[in-house]
């Protein structure tokens, strides 16, 4: 190739070359018939396959008795059988290739799991056993019980989790949603009986949905998984509580007193809405060109122009009974006053002005094309079928996601803005060293302030 | 294969989605910046996204955005990568932006001064302001190392950030980023044809420039025991740190060793977690690995260590901790490692190879870790082509082996030692 000529790097940004077909792989779709819904998809890229047990119960079902009771029922469910111990288990997942892990955030528990597909009847077989055998020894729920204490300490003194507990609280209130993490004394509250009444209730088919990708064909897959989960009991699960939010005053400011911080984390966030909500693209995209990409207003303003920090993002975040809209920034002590200026500015701008045709074509551009890159790994797919399904929405969501979003006006997104970037009840929380950064949060308004443990000082 | 003025070029077609992957992989990394310019090679990283011949700043960013991509750039101890996943429409979109910032970097004091203050603030969000910031990451080398390219501060102390100036930017992109100091890596949907013909069309044309001389990283033979003590600031557990010098990659210790380190810091079911975590439960984390935990076992080209990382509860001392971590380093050297052991830790090691190979970095930059791979093996070996021979190496590791390997390497006189000991006593 040394002799082939030399040319000439051309000044001019070359044009897109014209777009290959996206197309989302079929998916085959079966409720067993304990109510077990199972969403599979072929994928071959490696020899191994991904896949998720969804319950859809999480720490809300339990928030008014035990906040946190599912994230520690599920952790401990991995635990122990009424056949496997704890040690066996662990050496079994070795020997398949294969990692599990189990957990629960608010609306969900779920055990995950991928290995080697050679290993996948055997490895489903031990996702049922904990689903429904798990055996919950006191001596691991007790390990388990400090371990999460020790943490709950640390997350006390970690900038990010305090920000989103104050502003969790503030936008839900007494709602489960308010409650990000249990106390000490939560934990210490907790009973072994809680966990496996939790379990027992929660941990049934009709509540649960299977999402597998991977290198196997699917007929195959659905009779191991039949022979797996078909034989376990059903039993009806109620949903969880749905309290009333709280009504938002107006613009307010809450401090986080973390002694001897060397930087403030800001989080602003006002109420927004689920994905099913009809305007949830629309918001999506006005969120993408506001502060969702690199690309976007807010980075381009306060990391590129201005220097106050480092990795500024705006999100909208569905939770199953309501969302919220935040925007995030860990900026130097000095700029706390300016950076807010900036935000609202920024804010002010979507809600005011239309967004002209370049910047709307880029940002509808960017959202399809990450979608895209989100069919090229197990993973990714995997991902994607179990945010579909597991809010149930239409049939069709993925395949014609990119075609909504490339319909979307510069209209749309004003109306997102001024509905869901909510400046005038802007709840505005900020964690740093008091001393460093009270008298720039008063521009905002007078700060409410707590201690890292929560409680008002 | 290589262009004219030195450009190493892979390709590896992969039609799974209409998605590709590029990366420029640099032969530079913060391991040897130069001396008075801590973290210089990371805040070098940052110029390179702040503008270059013929697309200024922010150019790079919204180019590839809008394009339906994602791009970032990382700096290793050897490496500097910078890398984009894209539609594969805009594949040549994406190449002619890394060959125009290969051919000249524009940037100014401004940007410069802009980037000075976005590291910073990286560094507090990453380190300074968080609890087991930079543990033990940046805690270990100054301890475990005499060689100031292993032991500085590599995120850079902030008086040198200040110190560095323009004229350092461009003498840095002059020494290190000429073409034959780098690969071109282009994954995904493409044929290899196309790919290379691209990558001629848009690289062929930089001049090439003078190799770098290479650097001195050599560490004198360790033989005392190091031990150091770290501040922790706002975490409520004491944390320790063990570093025992690793391998060389490639050698047949560096296979053995990466079997012994599965067996030893595997997840919960190696043998580190499951004594002190979930047996003697003196410790309520444990994790560790050879690089860990900023590389892997093949992103590094000279000295490192096989680190654990512990935090262990107050009511235990550090002694008592290091003993009951002594004990099972102890029966690992005194009793070795049965097949039944060893065997499903291959399987596990395989298993996690092919899903590194697939992404490795998360749903949105498919194919980054066999760019990753592919990349250490073309500039550390020259042999890419290893990405399917080198799985065999460690298949073949027998349980004397790694018997062996522990003897040699886990020794009192060839590990560091730093303990994190936090600032108040206990927790509220």
């Amino acid at each position: 190739m040394a002799s082939a000529p030399r040319s000439e790097t051309p000044s001019a940004v070359p044009a897109l070359s014209p777009e290959r077909p996206v197309i989302w792989p079929p998916r085959v779709r079966k409720t067993l018939s304990n109510g077990l819904e199972v969403v599979l998809v072929e994928l071959h890229t490696i020899p191994k396959f991904t896949g998720e047990l969804f319950f859809r119960s999480g720490n809300a079902v339990s928030a008014a008795t035990a906040p946190g009771l599912a994230d520690m029922t599920a952790t401990v469910a991995r635990t122990g059988t009424t056949s496997r111990t704890s040690r066996q288990i662990e050496e079994d997942l070795r020997r398949m290739g294969s990692d599990l892990s189990s957990g629960a955030g608010a609306d969900t528990s779920v055990i995950s799991f991928g290995g080697l597909v050679d290993f996948s009847s055997e490895l489903l077989g031990l996702v049922s056993e904990l689903a429904q055998h798990a055996s919950f020894p006191a001596d691991e729920f007790e390990r388990e019980r400090r371990q999460l204490i020790e943490g709950l300490r640390i997350e006390r003194t970690t900038p990010g989790f305090l920000a989103s507990e104050r502003l969790r609280r503030v936008l839900f209130g007494a709602h489960p949603y308010g409650t990000v993490s249990p106390t000490e004394a939560q934990v210490t509250g907790y009973r072994l009986d809680q966990l496996v009444e939790f379990h027992k209730r929660c941990y049934r088919p009709g509540n649960a949905l299977l999402v597998l990708v991977g290198d196997f064909s699917p007929q195959d897959m659905l009779a191991q998984i039949e022979k797996a989960f078909g034989s376990w009991a059903t039993g009806a699960v109620e949903e969880a509580p749905n309290p009333k939010l709280p009504e938002l005053p107006g613009r307010r400011v809450y401090l986080v007193h973390l002694p001897g911080a060397v930087q403030a984390q800001i989080l602003i966030g006002n109420h927004a809405i689920t994905r099913t909500h009809p305007d949830w693209l629309r918001l999506t995209l006005a969120n993408s060109i506001y502060g969702g990409a690199f690309n976007s207003r807010l980075v381009m303003n306060i990391r590129e122009q201005k220097g106050y920090t480092y990795s500024p993002r705006s999100g909208a975040h569905p939770l199953r009974q309501h969302g919220y809209f935040s925007v995030g920034a860990a900026v130097r002590n000095d700029v706390v006053g300016a950076t807010l200026t900036e935000i609202f500015y920024e804010i002010d701008r979507m809600r005011s002005t239309p967004v002209e045709d370049g910047e709307l074509a880029d940002a509808r551009n960017y959202l399809t094309g990450i979608f895209s890159l989100g069919l090229a790994t197990q993973d990714g797919l995997a991902g994607q079928l179990a945010t579909a399904t597991l809010e149930r929405l239409p049939e069709d969501y993925l395949e014609t996601y990119r075609e909504r979003i490339l319909k979307l006006t510069s209209a749309d997104v004003l109306d997102a803005a001024q509905k869901y970037f909510d400046s005038a009840h802007a709840q505005i929380v900020i964690v740093g060293d008091r001393a460093q950064i009270e008298s720039q949060a008063a521009l905002f308004g007078t700060p409410e302030v707590y201690d890292a443990q929560g409680n008002r000082i | 294969m290589t262009l004219s003025n030195g450009l190493r070029v892979v390709v590896s077609p992969d039609r799974t989605a209409p998605v590709a992957t590029v990366g420029v992989y640099y032969n530079i990394g913060f391991r040897i910046e130069p001396r008075g310019r801590s973290g210089f090679a990371h805040l070098f990283e940052h110029m390179m996204f702040q503008g270059s011949a013929n697309a200024g700043k922010m150019v790079h960013i919204k180019l590839v955005n809008s394009s339906g991509g994602v791009l970032n750039g990382s700096t290793h101890y050897d490496v500097t990568n910078y890398y984009e996943s894209v539609p594969s429409n805009a594949l040549d979109r994406v190449l002619w932006l890394e060959a125009d910032r290969m051919r000249a970097l524009k940037v100014d004091d401004d940007n410069l001064r802009n980037q000075r203050d976005v590291v910073k603030e990286e560094v507090r969000v990453n380190v300074l302001n968080q609890p087991y910031g930079g543990f033990p990451w940046l805690d270990l080398p100054p301890i475990a190392y005499r060689n100031w390219a292993n032991a500085h501060n590599f995120y850079g102390d902030f008086d040198d950030l200040d110190a560095a100036t323009l004229d350092d930017v461009q003498k840095f992109f002059q020494t290190y980023y000429a073409p034959s100091n780098a690969v071109l890596l282009i994954l995904g949907d493409v044929d290899t044809d196309e790919g290379f013909r691209l990558a001629e069309r848009h690289f062929a044309s930089i001049p090439s420039g003078p190799q770098p001389s290479p650097a001195g990283i050599e560490e004198p033979a360790q033989i005392e025991e190091r031990r150091g003590v770290v501040e922790e600031k706002f975490g409520t557990l004491p944390g320790i740190a063990i570093g025992y010098q690793a391998p060389r990659r490639l050698t047949p210790e560096w296979y053995a060793a990466a079997m012994l380190d599965q067996a030893l810091h595997g997840g919960r079911v190696g043998r580190v977690y499951r004594r002190l975590v979930l047996e003697q439960q003196i410790a309520v984390d444990a994790e560790g690995g050879i690089h860990y935990p900023v590389g892997d076992l093949f992103d590094y080209n000279g000295p490192t260590l096989m680190v654990t990382r512990l935090l262990y509860k107050p009511e235990y001392s550090v002694d008592q901790t290091i003993a009951a971590y002594d004990q099972v380093i102890n029966e690992m050297k005194e009793k070795g490692i049965t097949s039944a052991e060893l065997e499903p830790i291959k399987v596990k090691f395989r298993s996690n190879y092919f899903s590194m190979l697939e992404g490795g970095h998360g749903a949105y930059i498919p194919r980054y870790g066999l760019m990753h791979l592919l990349a250490c093996f073309t500039l550390f070996d020259n042999d890419p082509k290893l990405v399917n021979t080198i799985l065999g190496g460690f298949m073949e590791v027998t349980p004397e082996a790694v018997q062996s390997v522990a003897h040699k390497l886990l020794t009192h006189h060839n590990r560091s030692i730093v303990i994190r000991q936090p600032a108040k006593k206990g927790a509220a």
